[in-house]
């Protein structure tokens, strides 16, 4: 069984600090985004119990081919790379259109892991374009996941319920970061991550021109301007003849 | 501005895009419901223009046929832009919708407006840490709304219920069961007060002081995510944050929470926020009207004792 | 199980120093950081002298993200209201190879990492050393995250307070008096306000050292550096001095209490404070060195003890470069004799007595203890501002002359004591 993951490479947000409101990009490392952890986990472990080959797939600038190496620490067997640098945060449907034509270049996918969102753009939108431009069916918001021969148990958590379908392979799953715990990778993974097989290519190789302007454009980025009192109390009895000023509580 | 076609899961939020469509200035508002007749009427009493699909072999766990059909409905009505609601389920259709009909495609959207026709959508970038402004340059736009960033339109001079046919691919995706959650039905977005509690909870056996406090204030006790999801102490539905829940009450009163940005993005409109936590350098303090720096359960019980 | 040629425990100076040096060379060398990456939770003050290390790394400065370079030297001594700041610019300060630059560890480290892995250097960032594996007294190897990692020599490079050290026998665990704590928060802002508050050309740096009532008269001081976009403003005191007399100061409040002091206030004046930190500081000196090696490892770094602070300054990069360096050497010449016994590793203590380094914690072996004299962080700031303050007032009698302003404030018993005191420091 060969298994796909989609991981995107995104500022470390903890490192993210704001100057006027703008964020600071520069000098931020990166790193993989949160629950594309949780999808690979989910890979490793359906490898781990059925055998397979686990393939982390990513499109992003240079730095991808370093990055990608906490994927294979933390158990994918190879590594798959568009490396450009406008694919380095570029819209969705470019990302959608790249991915899908990686993915024509696999042998013999039978499943496509990707994450609900991504850490920084968190749109859900990436796995839905790819599972479209394939053709395949999908499942999303996914808890848990188990592989049948040509089908997939699938439980998908809706805000409501949780729906437990059957989808025929190949299909792509998008999964929740309540799937798993991502586990972290020991030294010895770590340093055999870096000679695992990583194929890299460029947009060249895939075909893939992107159209000059995005179909999004960003007017403004900014955090929101919140200011609050910060006011210190000491004790409970302050804290109450101040919300009882405020008029948020009756006393 | 143009013809805005809507169309959610849940009659509810299907009301919402309603009134966002009327909002932004939508020419007119065509709502579509599949194999939902409930919704249909809701949305007639509101007024609106309703294309009912009715055709079994639609199964909505089946994103893609779901899909299919609204990019049907698109051809056949000619609209270009599409508001659907970004609860999960329609945050799923959204993208593949979107591929379809090769449109842009903006998803938990929680404010929009009108700029000539351009339509200006804010949401949250960066895991929350900033806010975006964006708009979608393609013709064609798929826009998902946070739910109740809108007033459900109310029922009003009856609008139009029409049949709309539409082809149902060939699906490979069977729903099996339908599993209900953990029956606790709680909104607490709709609350005036909340009682937050937060990792810096140690034990799950003083959740009923913080339940106590907030019912002495006549509000809910909300969470941050891992208390849910890690711990399982109380259920998702009362996540805030960036996956949980943006509430705006009128006061917050946040107990042992660090302040991660996926968090403070769904407690940043509070009017009044006060925060209880042992670090007095705790990020969340930074975002706080009221800080106290102190064990919370010993907080929790005084402030029991007090009202 | 695997096993490296050299693993360096921490991805600090020191450790990044030696590992560039020995991947240089075609050793495999791993690195285990436990940081998020090189240079995530390190602090200094942030001024990294270049001189006595710049030919161990010839190839290295061209591109280095050092900050500003030093052009204004500058001491204020405080006293509880008032201050005298002295500036001293010279034109060597200007002239190039600079002797000295403020850096930023976050940028400078990640840097130095990347330039080790170019060389062939394994680092794995997010891992921490849990213990040291010893055989047959000789240590062979680290137990990191469940995973036992084997090499023919460890290099303890893991900060003060050295666990490594520690648990190879090297090292006791701490005494108080040969620390110091410092504390320090990154603040920045727009470049051309930089240059216009400290009036700086263009990439020229300013560094600044408070002494006196920064530290309530205890042993330490304060610093003030320029980087491009931002400020480095931190206090330094010693453990002891803190943990003793009353009242008790809270070391963190006298930092805020710096930056209230209208004299820092309007430098950092519509600032953003980015980054907050806290470390220890080894300071004992000569005499609280570590044991510098035993069979199978070497000590550098603060790890061995080598960071200096006399009072209101606070001296270890360069230190953490070289012996990082020269542990490196060390490994190469027991390489070549085959074997890695504390006897064939004891040419490192060889190679630092020759070096500056030793050399310094020689000439400076008395510095802890000769300023160790409250007098220095109390009566003589207290008594200049004093005397400042009067030869500056003009009160509406006539104007006193200067020599029985600044005799009115010495008792010929201070006198002497003053002389005592300076006779010491002249030896530093
Ligand atoms: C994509 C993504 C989405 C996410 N979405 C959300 C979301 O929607 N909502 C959400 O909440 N999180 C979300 N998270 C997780 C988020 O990043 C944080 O991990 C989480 O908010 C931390 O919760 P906390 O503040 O309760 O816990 P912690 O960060 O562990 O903080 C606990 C706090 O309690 C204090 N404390 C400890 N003991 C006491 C005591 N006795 N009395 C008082 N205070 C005490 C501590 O000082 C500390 O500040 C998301 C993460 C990702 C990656
Ligand atoms: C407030 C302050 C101001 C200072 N000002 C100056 C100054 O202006 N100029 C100057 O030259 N010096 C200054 N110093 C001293 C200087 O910063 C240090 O001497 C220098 O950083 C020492 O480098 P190092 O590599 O030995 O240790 P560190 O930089 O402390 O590096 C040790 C590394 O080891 C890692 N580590 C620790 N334990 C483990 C483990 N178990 N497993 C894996 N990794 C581990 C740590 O994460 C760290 O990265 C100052 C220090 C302080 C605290
Ligand atoms: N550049 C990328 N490279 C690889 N996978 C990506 C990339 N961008 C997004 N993804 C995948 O798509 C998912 C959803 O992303 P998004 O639509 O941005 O929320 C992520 O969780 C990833 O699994």
């Amino acid at each position: 069984m060969n298994i796909v993951v989609a991981l995107k490479q995104v500022p470390d947000l903890q490192q993210i600090r704001l100057r006027n409101r703008q964020p600071v990009l520069d000098d931020v490392p990166l790193t993989l985004g949160n629950i594309d952890k949780n999808a690979l986990e989910a890979a490793v472990a359906l490898k781990e119990a059925q055998g397979g080959n686990v393939i982390a797939l990513s499109a992003g600038d240079e730095n991808i081919e370093d990055t990608i190496k906490e994927a294979l620490a933390a158990g994918a067997d190879e590594a798959f790379l568009v490396a450009d640098d406008q694919l380095q945060g570029a819209e969705s449907s470019w990302i959608a259109t790249v991915l899908a034509e990686a993915v024509k270049k696999i042998d013999q996918v039978d499943l496509l892991l990707f994450g609900e969102g991504s850490a920084d753009n968190y749109s859900g939108q990436v796995g839905s374009r790819v599972a479209e431009i394939l053709g395949w069916p999908q499942v999303a918001y996914a808890i848990n996941i188990e592989v049948n021969g040509s089908t997939a148990a699938v439980t998908r958590s809706l805000e409501d319920c949780d729906e437990i379908v059957e989808v025929s392979l190949p299909a792509v799953i998008t999964v929740l970061s309540d799937i798993n715990e991502a586990r972290i990778p020991s030294v010895t993974q770590i340093l055999k991550a870096g000679k695992k097989p990583k194929e890299v290519l460029e947009l060249d190789d895939l075909d893939v021109e992107l159209p000059d302007g995005s179909p999004v454009e960003t007017i403004s980025n900014l955090a929101p301007d919140s200011q609050r009192k910060k006011v210190v109390v000491k004790t409970v009895d302050e804290l109450l003849q101040a919300l009882a000023a405020e008029g948020v509580i009756r006393r | 501005m143009a013809t805005v076609l809507i169309y959610s899961d849940k009659a509810s939020m299907a009301l919402e895009l309603l009134t966002a469509a009327r909002e932004v200035g939508a020419a007119a508002v065509k709502a579509v419901t599949i194999n939902d007749n409930a919704a249909a009427q809701d949305l007639v009493g509101a007024g609106a223009e309703v294309f009912a699909i009715d055709n079994d072999a639609i199964n909505l766990a089946d994103t893609a046929a779901v899909a299919s059909a609204l990019a049907q409905a698109i051809e056949q009505l000619g609209t270009d832009v599409v508001f659907l609601s970004s609860n999960r389920r329609g945050k799923e259709v959204a993208g593949r919708l979107a591929q379809i009909i090769q449109a842009g495609c903006l998803t938990d959207v929680t404010a929009l407006q009108s700029n000539g026709d351009q339509i200006e959508c804010q949401r949250n970038a960066l895991g929350g840490a900033t806010v975006a402004t964006q708009t979608i340059t393609e013709a064609k736009k798929v826009i998902a709304i946070r739910p109740r960033t809108f007033e459900a339109a109310a029922a009003g001079s009856a609008g139009s219920l029409n049949d709309l046919s539409v082809e149902a691919k060939p699906s490979a995706v069977k729903l099996v069961e339908v599993r209900s959650k953990a029956g606790d039905s709680v909104d607490i977005e709709a609350a005036e007060i909340l009682v937050v509690v937060g990792q810096g909870m140690e034990s799950q056996d003083d959740l009923p002081l913080a339940q106590e406090l907030a019912k002495k204030l006549g509000g809910e006790v909300a969470c941050s995510k891992p208390v849910a999801t890690d711990k399982k102490w109380l259920s998702e539905e009362r996540i805030v944050g960036l996956s949980g829940k943006k509430c705006k009450p009128q006061l917050a009163l946040l107990f042992g929470i660090s302040g991660q940005v996926q968090f403070t993005v769904g407690i940043r409109d509070a009017r009044v926020i006060a925060s209880i936590n042992t670090d007095e350098n705790a990020s969340m303090n930074q975002m706080s009207d009221y800080i106290m720096t102190a064990d919370l359960k010993q907080v929790l019980a005084d402030l029991n004792k007090a009202l | 199980m695997e096993k490296f040629d050299v693993i360096v425990v921490g991805g600090g100076l020191a450790g990044l120093a030696a590992a560039y040096t020995l991947a240089q060379e075609d050793l495999e060398v791993l690195v285990l950081e436990r940081g998020d990456y090189s240079g995530a939770k390190n602090v200094t003050g942030g001024r990294l002298y270049l001189n006595p290390v710049r030919d161990l790394f010839p190839d290295l400065w061209k591109k280095a993200p050092l900050e500003r370079f030093i052009a204004h030297e500058e001491v204020a001594m405080m006293a509880e209201k008032r201050s005298v700041t002295i500036r001293y610019s010279g034109e060597e300060l200007r002239q190039e190879p600079y002797q000295s630059y403020s850096v930023l560890r976050a940028k400078f480290d990640r840097w130095l990492a990347k330039q080790a892995e170019r060389k062939g250097a394994m680092l794995v960032a997010k891992s921490r050393v849990d213990e040291v594996i010893i055989e047959n007294g000789q240590v062979v190897g680290v137990r990191a995250g469940g995973d036992e990692l084997h090499a023919d020599v460890v290099i303890a490079c893991d900060g003060a307070l050295s666990l490594v050290a520690e648990q190879a026998g090297l090292r006791q665990p701490g005494n108080p008096h040969d620390f110091a704590v410092g504390f320090k928060e990154i603040i920045e802002l727009d470049p051309a306000v930089i240059e216009d508050r400290f009036g700086l050309e263009g990439n020229e740096g300013a560094a600044r050292l408070y002494m006196g009532e920064v530290t309530r008269g205890k042993f330490g001081g304060g610093f003030l550096y320029t980087n491009k976009e931002s400020l480095s403003l931190g206090i330094v005191v010693g453990i002891k001095d803190l943990m003793d007399g009353s009242p008790q100061v809270q070391a963190p409040q006298l930092l805020d209490d710096l930056k209230q002091r209208p004299e820092v206030a309007s430098l950092i004046r519509g600032g953003q404070t980015v980054e907050y930190s806290a470390h220890v500081i080894p300071e004992g000196g000569l005499k609280a060195l570590t044991k510098l090696y035993g069979n199978g490892i070497l000590v550098a770094g603060d790890a061995a003890g080598f960071s200096m602070n006399i009072g209101v300054t606070v001296r270890g990069m360069e230190y953490a470069l070289a012996s990082g360096y020269y542990a490196a050497q060390a490994v190469l010449k027991a390489r070549e004799a085959g074997q890695y016994t504390a006897n064939q590793l004891s040419v490192y203590e060889l190679l630092l007595k020759d070096s500056f380094v030793m050399k310094d914690f020689q000439n400076f072996k008395d510095a802890p203890t000769a300023l160790d004299n409250p007098r220095f962080f109390t009566v003589y700031p207290e008594m200049v501002t004093t005397m400042m303050s009067e030869l500056y007032a003009v009160d509406d009698g006539p104007k006193e002359r200067i020599y029985p302003t600044i005799k009115k404030h010495l008792t010929i018993r201070e006198m002497w004591d003053m002389l005592g005191d300076f006779r010491k420091v002249r030896k530093l």
